[in-house]
């Protein structure tokens, strides 16, 4: 038994690495078929605004495509690639150089992290609850609940995170307009910071966990109106079981799928919340990769791309793993063994 | 325990957790808004480093800025002039040499000395470091010596005398510590590539603090320059790295920002609106020119290579209404010269020639012209075709993306081109594939303006040699750095030396004005209209005093000469 499971394992992990390198060729590649430059931009940024000359900007333009490496054939470029990714060396940022990729990244995530999984989880609680309610309670609360679930969910964050920025930052000026603390203050440990950092939360946090709470709600109570109809509800009910054990009984059983959604959430969790912060300026990795893309800031848009496929990966592959174990099912039918 | 119950417990514990870990109260962080300076506009994106000689420096160590480092030389936007910062005083004992003296008791902010060595030192570095934004530095001088520790001479390179840009480069080379730079510059590393968070200058602020949301810099109060300028007003700077424009806009609206360079459309309107907004001038154009954005012709295509089209299109373009809207008002309507006709570079404005060789908005003229002296007949599509059967059109014409004034310009151009019939549509490609385009020759009409377009020393000079020297420039296909219309004409060699190496101001204006006229008679590019060098606006919610036109005692910036601004200031309500 203990081997079929290694088997099951095993092949999954031999999946996950051939996709790995798949990524890891796209990855390369695609910064790289976009159109225009990146020394092009570096030197026409230096020469823009004037007082430097042409002759300067040609040997300055010489020695940067030299210095990058891309006076270099595209293998040789993708194999110098490798070797410094296996040292964990994620190079060097064109646009913001002598700045490193791992730096820019390592200031960048944890706004993204610290805005997007409290939104994850709290959505996602907040939406599973309200889902199965809604399925359990029907009537007046369904009718006024369900509809809303369904507008929310189905507008794309994007607008949401539009709508709020100009509702409360632009036209009543209740929260900041952007960015992720009062400018006026260092990043530190003192309630004065936190409270500014929690002013510029909000409204990015408020348009990501609507939007989720919307789309786990009606998932939730999908699966809860399946679960209302299983016999051991309606043996409660007859026995008299009072109404919250109940509920905690259908959560219980409708669950196990959004928990597959609470994983590839997690694992997208980078990438999640890209235009939100855009919109917000809010400075994560968002904001970092449509300046670096808008750049040609090959470097940096390779190691974000890097850092999102390694989550959804590992994410995806833990589900899997975590099916295997949860659900005997599927491990059976994955290793042959019906 | 109930499933859910545990859910909801182990949920709250963990926010407790996560509060209580940040939580640490330390000392109150907040700059005291008295003697802050909000300055915003030159920083865009996170801070890179503060190594003068990379390609991407943080505010402010690059640009013209005097507050860490310093220059020799500060260039007055006013005057076209040099004012003092390190050096005291420029003397030309002959034709090809310079003498600078440097001030009394200048000292970088480690306590070290600053004397002609490290000048020298910093000069050289353009040797053999090629990566450098003054790397041709060795074309138009042969040496640097220091004569003594307080006086440096330069020999001018008498075959490619150019008093101009020999000037411009004393207001852009910083002088580096060469106690902390030598090493370096010996080093392995190139020079752009060494990462430099700890500057040390000779300038009167340090950085204090950085991120990705803020610059800050600290008064260093043991500044040499305290006994020749005083003591600069504010006690921290601070720039606050937005976003977006719109985002600058509206912290610079509610008095959150004291000093911006960004475009604001209809500044005026922020005035009105009752915010102590204010711009160098109180009325139109509002702020100074200082470049010009010209819209580039491929003289290669057919139709394009035709100089009468060229001539039409010059006459179909609606300067006025670019001027209006595309630029907010803030330009007159541009005109057909290359040289700006306000600053310092009035004085070579030929207005009459101008008018008599030049063009302006006249649809009927630009028909006539398509007609009468191209001879050529409108199609039943409304587009004129050349007797020879080439069809004008369709051709593109480009602006970069996002950069909104220059979008809408090219809309204008292309709408005003297709009523006199020339079919001409617009595409809007990212920056770095407009730079590559606009490099390699693809393109039929893009709008940019000039690399040494600028307000500098060697204005309008550099303009001219950017748009019609054709030495040095590959043919379409290969990159180009100047010239990227590929202008050529057997004259303008001549003139332009000629003009580069004279001193005197009568024969530089007769010099300017012939190469304006060939460039009139070609029309390789066309002016559409004037932009400020820089913008500069200031809201006096918090601090006062703020040149302006009417009290012109530093530039319209606090960059280049405009440092001086930071003597004149005074918080609200001292």
């Amino acid at each position: 038994m203990t081997t079929k499971f290694q088997r099951y394992l095993l092949n999954k992990f031999f999946w996950f690495l051939i996709a790995f390198f798949v990524a890891l060729i796209l990855n390369f590649l695609l910064p790289r078929l976009i159109p225009g430059n990146p020394v092009d931009v570096i030197v026409g940024q230096m020469g823009a605004g004037g007082g430097i000359s042409g002759e300067s900007l040609q040997k300055i333009y010489a020695s940067y495509i030299e210095e990058f490496g891309l006076d270099k054939p595209f293998g040789e470029q993708f194999l110098i690639y490798l070797n410094r990714l296996a040292h964990g060396d994620l190079g060097v940022s064109f646009a913001l150089s002598p700045r490193r990729v791992q730096s820019l990244i390592g200031e960048a995530l944890p706004w993204t992290v610290l805005l997007q999984l409290p939104a994850i989880l709290i959505g996602w609680i907040v939406g599973n609850l309200l889902g199965a309610l809604t399925a359990y309670k029907k009537g007046w609360f369904d009718r006024a609940l369900f509809p809303s679930f369904l507008f929310v969910s189905s507008m794309p964050y994007y607008c949401l995170s539009i709508i709020l920025l100009y509702v409360f930052a632009v036209h009543w000026q209740i929260f900041p307009a952007g960015g992720g603390y009062s400018y006026s203050m260092s990043p530190n440990l003192s309630w004065s910071f936190i409270s500014s950092a929690l002013e510029h939360y909000w409204l990015p946090f408020l348009s990501l966990v609507i939007v989720f709470i919307g789309g786990q709600a009606i998932g939730m109570r999908a699966m809860s109106i399946y679960e209302l109809d299983a016999d051991y509800v309606r043996f409660s009910r007859s026995l008299g079981v009072d109404d919250n054990r109940v509920i905690g009984y259908i959560f219980r059983n409708a669950m196990l799928p959004q928990i597959t959604g609470l994983a590839l959430s997690i694992g997208s969790l980078v990438s999640g919340a890209l235009i939100t912060e855009i919109v917000f300026g809010y400075p994560g990795i968002g904001s970092l990769l449509f300046s670096s893309i808008r750049q040609s800031d090959y470097p940096v848009v390779q190691g974000i791309t890097l850092l999102i496929m390694i989550a959804v990966l590992v994410a995806n592959f833990l589900v899997d793993i975590a099916y295997g174990f949860i659900d005997p099912r599927i491990r059976a039918k994955a290793t042959g063994d019906r | 325990m109930n499933a859910l119950r545990r859910f909801w417990l182990i949920s709250v514990v963990a926010l407790l957790v996560v509060a209580l870990g940040i939580a640490p109260a330390m000392a109150q962080s907040e700059l005291p808004r008295e003697e802050t300076l909000v300055i915003a506009g030159f920083q865009w994106g996170p801070p890179s480093t503060f190594n003068p000689l990379a390609s991407n420096v943080t505010w402010p160590a690059g640009g013209r800025h005097q507050l860490v480092y310093e220059n020799l030389f500060a260039f007055n936007l006013l005057n076209g002039g040099l004012d003092p910062v390190l050096g005291a005083s420029l003397e030309y004992t002959d034709e090809t040499t310079a003498v600078v003296t440097l001030q009394d008791g200048t000292h970088f902010q480690d306590g070290e000395v600053l004397d002609s060595e490290d000048v020298v030192f910093s000069y050289e570095l353009a040797r053999d470091h090629d990566d450098l934004s003054y790397s041709s530095l060795f074309d138009y001088i042969t040496g640097v010596t220091a004569l003594d520790d307080r006086t440096i001479q330069f020999d001018l390179n008498p075959d490619q005398l150019n008093i101009g840009f020999f000037e411009n480069f004393l207001t852009r080379i910083r002088i580096l510590p060469e106690h902390i730079w030598a090493e370096r510059a010996a080093g392995d590393t190139p020079l752009s590539s060494v990462e430099e968070d700890v500057p040390v200058g000779s300038g009167p602020y340090t950085v204090m603090d950085f991120g990705i949301e803020r610059v800050v810099m600290e008064r260093d109060d043991n500044y040499w320059g305290m006994d020749v300028y005083g003591t600069p007003a504010p006690t921290y700077l601070l720039h606050p790295i937005f976003n977006s424009n719109d985002e600058a806009n509206l912290a610079f609206q509610r008095g959150e920002v004291d000093v911006s360079q960004t475009f604001i459309p209809q500044i005026w309107r922020m005035a009105e609106s009752g915010a102590p907004v204010h711009t160098w001038l109180n009325e139109e154009p509002y702020y100074l020119p200082g470049t010009i954005p010209f819209l580039h012709i491929n003289a290669t295509v057919p139709g394009l290579d035709n100089v009468d089209v060229r001539r039409a299109l010059a006459h179909a373009i609606n300067y006025p209404l670019i001027a209006a809207t595309a630029m907010s008002n803030y330009s007159i309507p541009a005109q057909a010269s290359l040289i700006i006709p306000s600053g310092g570079e009035e004085q070579y404005f030929d207005a009459e020639a101008v008018e008599a060789e030049g063009w302006e908005y006249n649809p009927d003229e630009a028909r006539r012209i398509l007609e009468e002296d191209a001879g050529a007949t409108m199609g039943s599509d409304g587009i004129y075709v050349l007797p020879d059967g080439t069809r004008l059109g369709p051709y593109t014409a480009m602006a970069t993306f996002g950069w909104t004034d220059w979008v809408a310009a090219i809309e204008l151009v292309a709408q005003s081109a297709q009523e006199i019939g020339i079919d001409v549509t617009t595409e809007y490609p990212e920056q770095p594939v407009i730079i590559s385009r606009r490099n390699n020759g693809d393109f039929d009409l893009l709008i940019w303006s000039l690399d040494q377009g600028g307000s500098s020393p060697a204005a309008p000079w550099g303009r001219f040699r950017d748009a019609l020297d054709d030495r040095g420039v590959p043919d379409f296909g290969e990159t180009a750095f100047w010239n990227w219309s590929r202008f050529s004409n057997a004259e303008v060699p001549d003139l332009l030396d000629a003009a580069a190496a004279s001193t005197d101001p009568a024969e530089k204006a007769e010099l300017f004005s012939q190469l304006d006229s060939i460039y009139r008679q070609n029309i390789p590019l066309i002016p559409l209209m004037y932009r400020p060098f820089e913008f500069y606006e200031f809201n006096e919610t918090h601090w006062t005093g703020f040149p302006t036109a009417d009290n012109p005692y530093a530039s319209p910036l606090p960059e280049g000469s405009g440092f001086q601004m930071l003597y004149g200031i005074t918080p609200v309500g001292q």
